[in-house]
């Protein structure tokens, strides 16, 4: 009753909804989670976001459960409910499909975008990917940044920039051959720290270890870490745990390409 | 003190170029990418200046303050672009992920799987790791605070 009272209030249509327009905003709302959840948005924002477009497209009422592999969604409409789910598989993190949903979620709740509107507005986001050899490049040069802020010298910083760079342009071709994350960062972590290991066993500058831990550290899932942490604070443990564990196995991932490329070149990381 | 205006000028700069740099690699949208510079540069000065100068707080409370500090400034980034801040504000975090204690952490324990445990090696895998786990915490609640102190039933946005 009290849900049914604020519904009808926030909504600014309160139209009764038919039963295939409630469908249509189902589907909306459910496309709308799948698309934060799959490309990086923490729980809260998935499950507000989804919410509120809902409620602007004319449900009384939605309803969320979340889900590492899956999402759920209800809408309410003159006591009828209308429940879908969503398979999640992850994408990959990319803000600007989450700026650009977030947007259309805006214009659809100051009444710029009916259910046609916003349906068109979310079909034609594409997302943003930058060219391999850029990310590639810029990349390698903040792990160069990493290296000198643990005052590596000179050289130590141009040899994290040339194995991190390297292994970054690895990682994306892996990753666009559709590898296991976990093969991925294996394999990334051993291309960045057999480069990286070359500073040692040639003597490059007087910080080679230093350039060797900074030149893995674009493998450390920080984004996935926060999330997880942001989950747990807000009370979405179940999404959070998981986003923990995945942030450990990729770690452990790394870790076991870094032992093996330390093994094969003689040099015993940084420790 | 020269040194320390040096480092802070140091920190400052890589910083908001790593911050760049993860910005690319998220997909940021390249309008953003300079509020994300600038997000990894106040973040990482800030700590710089609490931890490293002043010496008032340990670097995880150091990591806190200066993860809520750019959060809150975020917030009104954010409600002036219509978006939500964490479009910026987490690469700007990244500068501050501790990296290297994490990969420490697991070679350690790798290490003592393959010849045996050590006080040593023990105390690496103990001290990094553990440093490890409250920087993270520190870096994610601190970012989360506005919304929990002053959002509590709004949105952000």
């Amino acid at each position: 009753m009290g849900l049914q009272q604020a519904g009808s209030s926030a909504c600014p249509q309160s139209r009764i909804l038919s039963e295939s327009e409630q469908r249509e905003v189902t589907r909306l709302c459910a496309r709308t989670a799948l698309m934060l959840l799959q490309h990086g948005a923490e729980s809260a924002l998935v499950e507000n976001t989804a919410r509120r477009v809902g409620v602007a497209l004319g449900a009384e009422g939605v309803e969320i459960a979340l889900m590492s592999s899956a999402v759920v969604v209800t809408t309410l409409s003159e006591r009828h409910c209308i429940t879908t789910v969503r398979r999640n598989e992850d994408r990959g993190i990319n803000v600007h499909v989450l700026i650009e949903v977030q947007q259309a979620m805006l214009d659809a709740e100051t009444g710029k975008l009916d259910r046609h509107g916003y349906r068109e507005r979310l079909e034609v986001i594409r997302p943003l990917r930058y060219p391999r050899w850029l990310v590639a490049l810029v990349v390698g040069l903040a792990c160069a940044c990493f290296a000198r802020l643990a005052h590596a010298d000179l050289a130590g910083c141009l040899v994290a920039f040339v194995a991190s760079g390297s292994a970054m342009f690895v990682r994306q071709h892996l990753a666009a051959l559709h590898f296991s994350p976990l093969i991925n960062f294996f394999a990334t972590a051993f291309v960045a720290t057999s480069i990286a290991a070359q500073g040692l066993v040639w003597g490059i500058g007087s910080t080679p270890k230093v350039a060797m831990a900074a030149s893995v550290l674009m493998l450390v899932p920080g984004f996935p870490l926060i999330n997880a942490v942001a989950d747990m604070v807000k009370g979405y443990m179940n999404t959070g745990i998981t986003r923990w564990a995945v942030a450990t196995m990729l770690s452990a991932a790394t870790c076991t390409g870094v032992i093996l490329a330390t093994s094969v070149w003689d040099v015993w990381g940084w420790l | 003190m020269n040194v320390f205006i040096v480092g802070f000028i140091e920190n400052t700069l890589l910083a908001a170029l790593a911050a760049t740099g993860f910005g690319v690699s998220f997909n940021v949208p390249v309008r953003l990418l300079g509020v994300c510079a600038a997000g990894g540069a106040v973040a990482r000065g800030l700590r710089f200046l609490i931890a490293d100068v002043w010496e008032v707080a340990p670097i995880e409370w150091a990591t806190f303050i200066a993860a809520a500090t750019v959060s809150t400034l975020g917030v009104f980034v954010g409600r002036k672009l219509r978006m939500h801040p964490k479009a910026f504000t987490v690469a700007a975090m990244i500068p501050m992920i501790p990296g290297v204690p994490i990969f420490t952490a697991l070679l350690s324990l790798a290490r003592m799987q393959r010849s045996g445990v050590t006080p040593e090696l023990l105390a690496a895998a103990i001290n990094s790791g553990l440093s490890a786990c409250f920087i993270v915490a520190a870096l994610a609640v601190g970012l989360a605070l506005p919304g929990m102190l002053f959002y509590r039933r709004r949105s952000l946005i």
